[in-house]
């Protein structure tokens, strides 16, 4: 089996009006056996990014510290927060690096980032393990249940829902494709990130 | 001892002497004081730089000689000083300019890349077996952040931002001389002529296209910015950019 | 390198046949209170080359019957026809079709008796059962079958099972207060729900496209049959006058 397989978990994020959200399931796995049903992978990165690590247990640790160092350098030397397309460049080229030697993890990164008119523009990516950016205009998918998110994604997700409908969308779209997975589920979180606040909720889900 | 100026302090360059001072640093800004003379003026829209090109031989060929260099799309530098220091200076701010773009897929904001610079000559007066560069610089650049934005760089590696200064052989006359012609809602036009008129002040010889050299910076419009292109393999749409021959010669006839 | 030359010369050399091929394509069937749906795409393929757009994977056993089969095409084209060989030696007997109860139970020992070099396809059989409702069974390649109201199988089965869950089942939702979600759907929101399922799995699998065939089977006197007679590419494949009928839709899906 693949090591990308061996703790489990799933992240998907999808766009929305003036809004994005990522949503992620909470196991963490070994192999078949159930360790955790309270695993975080998707973490803040600033007020408006989140970024969701699929993939080995070990890399989730190691990548959240490394990028918390990334950005906080960044933003002390540049003096402002890093946008979402540019902290999506940090994450491939920083996978780059070890590209004969990988972290087994697919990131997927939400965010909203600033026009130069001053408005704001929802922005969503995923990337393989070694940093193959993807930009998505409608929703993106990682993790053991890749192939189940893809397949209800589709068939759920429609352009410009508004913050509430999006999380219905992405709630439904993660826990019906993670119960039809075995490496993902006990559990989910979603983060809705809107112009003004995120909001993060926790689903009721099956624990079996 | 080794001489009056400095004493046995003089030639070390990294040991300061008795009344604080690293004497050596002090040497290159007398290098910086010989070069010709460099200013650069931000304006409303806008920022120049500008610098007097003179070529010791009527023979050398000084279309190929380069005092105003890009470093990146958003980002030009001119120096008063040591050319072949420059030179080095370039290269390394272009490699930077380059690296960054290669995490970021974006080019560096003024103050990141003057920073950098000004790291690299910060080194050469703490390092072993090296000499601190001969070279104060003009960094004149635009980002999304902070707009048009101008710095000097001095060889030991300290910088300012400016509305509007000069370095090189006239820069104490040259500063006196902007600081009357100088207000803060000058355009970008005015700002070029402002620049030709304080070269011309102590300017040896005849000041034409061959012995002048124009960089520009150009603030991108809302809407401009607003339908730049984005994407994988599209450049972005450079803000700075050095003024042709052509160019010089009429902003000279004007 | 004259110890590999002896090597290689004595040593006899192996080639293993594989007498297996996966051809792609998805399946999918889904049971109402008086009608089936069953459908399937009609690519074929074997690795990156698509052999033909247009291969049948679903087949009209009787008028109250019909079958599904993906996997390997070769396979599943042979076992329709020993099915369809079967189930006419069934009427010769018994001078009439045999309920689809029985041809589920007829497939399981069909795939049994293939136990140890088994047909390598999924089935999924969908009709009308005796008593007039709609019925899908599912089996695996050896014979394992079960009931369902709906089952996908196949190359995009991932991708269209979970989405059939949430909105045949109506898993993970809960029904607003005082109400309840329907035990069946109606024929014209199942047959939505199966073109969605199809457009979903050939945006995403590479397997998937081409063109798509949607066998609808109606009950006796179904009311269904108002809703079936306006559906865009609708033909009637009903060979009997007065029993369960059958038709066909057939669209066009995205062909790269």
């Amino acid at each position: 089996m693949s090591i990308m397989q061996y703790n489990g978990g799933s992240v998907i994020a999808m766009v929305g009006k003036d809004c994005v959200a990522i949503a992620s399931d909470l196991r963490l796995g070994s192999q078949a056996l159930g360790i955790s049903s309270n695993f975080q992978r998707v973490f803040p990165i600033t007020d408006r990014i989140y970024l969701g690590l699929p993939g080995l247990a070990t890399d989730v640790t190691t990548l959240r510290e490394r990028f918390r160092l990334r950005v906080n350098m960044y933003t002390i030397k540049e003096e402002r927060e890093i946008e979402p397309e540019a902290f999506a460049h940090l994450v491939s080229s920083t996978l780059y690096e070890h590209r004969f030697g990988p972290y087994f993890i697919e990131p997927v990164i939400a965010g909203l980032s600033k026009t130069p008119t001053g408005g704001i523009k929802p922005f969503i990516a995923a990337t393989d393990l070694i940093g193959c950016i993807n930009f998505a205009k409608d929703f993106v998918v990682a993790g053991t249940a890749s192939a189940k998110l893809f397949g209800v994604a589709e068939g759920l997700w429609e352009p410009d829902m508004e913050a509430e409908d999006l999380f219905e969308t992405i709630s439904q779209t993660l826990l019906n494709a993670v119960d039809r997975d075995a490496f993902s589920g006990w559990g989910a979180v979603v983060h809705v990130i809107t112009k003004d606040k995120v909001i993060t909720r926790k689903l009721k889900a099956r624990m079996d | 001892m080794a001489n009056a100026d400095g004493g046995a302090y003089s030639y070390s360059l990294t040991v300061f002497s008795p009344s604080g001072k690293l004497v050596q640093i002090e040497h290159a800004l007398a290098a910086v004081s010989q070069g010709t003379t460099s200013l650069g003026i931000k304006a409303s829209n806008g920022i120049v730089i500008a610098t007097e090109k003179k070529s010791s031989s009527i023979l050398i060929d000084d279309s190929v000689v380069d005092k105003v260099a890009v470093i990146c799309p958003n980002i030009g530098i001119v120096y008063s000083g040591m050319g072949p220091d420059f030179r080095v200076l370039v290269t390394q701010a272009r490699k930077s300019a380059q690296a960054y773009w290669k995490i970021y897929n974006e080019y560096p904001p003024t103050r990141v890349l003057t920073q950098e610079i000004a790291n690299v000559m910060q080194k050469a007066t703490q390092s072993g077996g090296v000499r601190p560069y001969g070279v104060s610089l003009l960094v004149a650049g635009w980002d999304i952040n902070r707009g048009p934005s101008l710095y000097q760089v001095d060889p030991s590696g300290s910088f300012w931002a400016w509305k509007a200064s000069a370095i090189g052989k006239n820069m104490v006359n040259a500063k006196t001389f902007l600081e009357k012609r100088y207000n803060d809602d000058i355009s970008l036009e005015d700002a070029i002529h402002t620049a030709l008129l304080t070269l011309k002040e102590g300017f040896e010889g005849q000041m034409t296209e061959k012995t002048i050299e124009i960089g520009v910076v150009t603030v991108p419009t809302p809407k401009e910015l607003e339908e730049s292109p984005v994407g994988a393999n599209v450049r972005p749409k450079p803000t700075f950019r050095k003024l042709t021959e052509e160019e010089v010669r009429d902003y000279l006839a004007l | 390198m004259p110890d590999t030359l002896s090597l290689s010369q004595s040593q006899p050399q192996q080639h293993a046949f594989n007498p297996y091929t996966e051809n792609g394509g998805t399946i999918l069937a889904i049971a109402g209170a008086d009608f089936s749906v069953i459908a399937g795409d009609t690519r074929q393929s074997e690795g990156y080359n698509i052999q033909t757009r247009y291969a049948p994977k679903v087949f009209r056993l009787t008028d109250k019957a019909v079958l599904a089969v993906n996997g390997f095409a070769a396979d599943g084209n042979m076992f329709v026809k020993k099915v369809r060989q079967r189930l006419e030696w069934y009427r010769h007997a018994h001078a009439k079709d045999m309920p689809i109860r029985a041809i589920a139970r007829l497939i399981q020992t069909m795939l049994y008796s293939r136990r140890f070099f088994p047909y390598y396809v999924y089935n999924i059989l969908g009709g009308i059962e005796e008593d007039g409702t709609g019925a899908v069974y599912s089996f695996d390649p050896v014979g394992s079958y079960e009931r369902e109201a709906c089952r996908a199988a196949g190359a995009a089965q991932s991708l269209v099972q979970p989405f059939l869950d949430n909105q045949i089942y109506f898993k993970n939702q809960t029904p607003a207060p005082g109400t309840s979600f329907p035990r069946h759907l109606p024929l014209s929101t199942v047959l939505s729900l199966v073109i969605d399922s199809f457009t979903s799995a050939t945006e995403r699998h590479i397997e998937v496209g081409d063109g798509l065939e949607i066998y609808v089977v109606l009950a006796k006197n179904s009311p269904s049959i108002q809703g079936l007679r306006d559906v865009r590419g609708v033909s009637e494949l009903t060979s009997t006058d007065d029993g369960e009928r059958v038709f066909v839709v057939r669209r066009e899906l995205k062909k790269d």
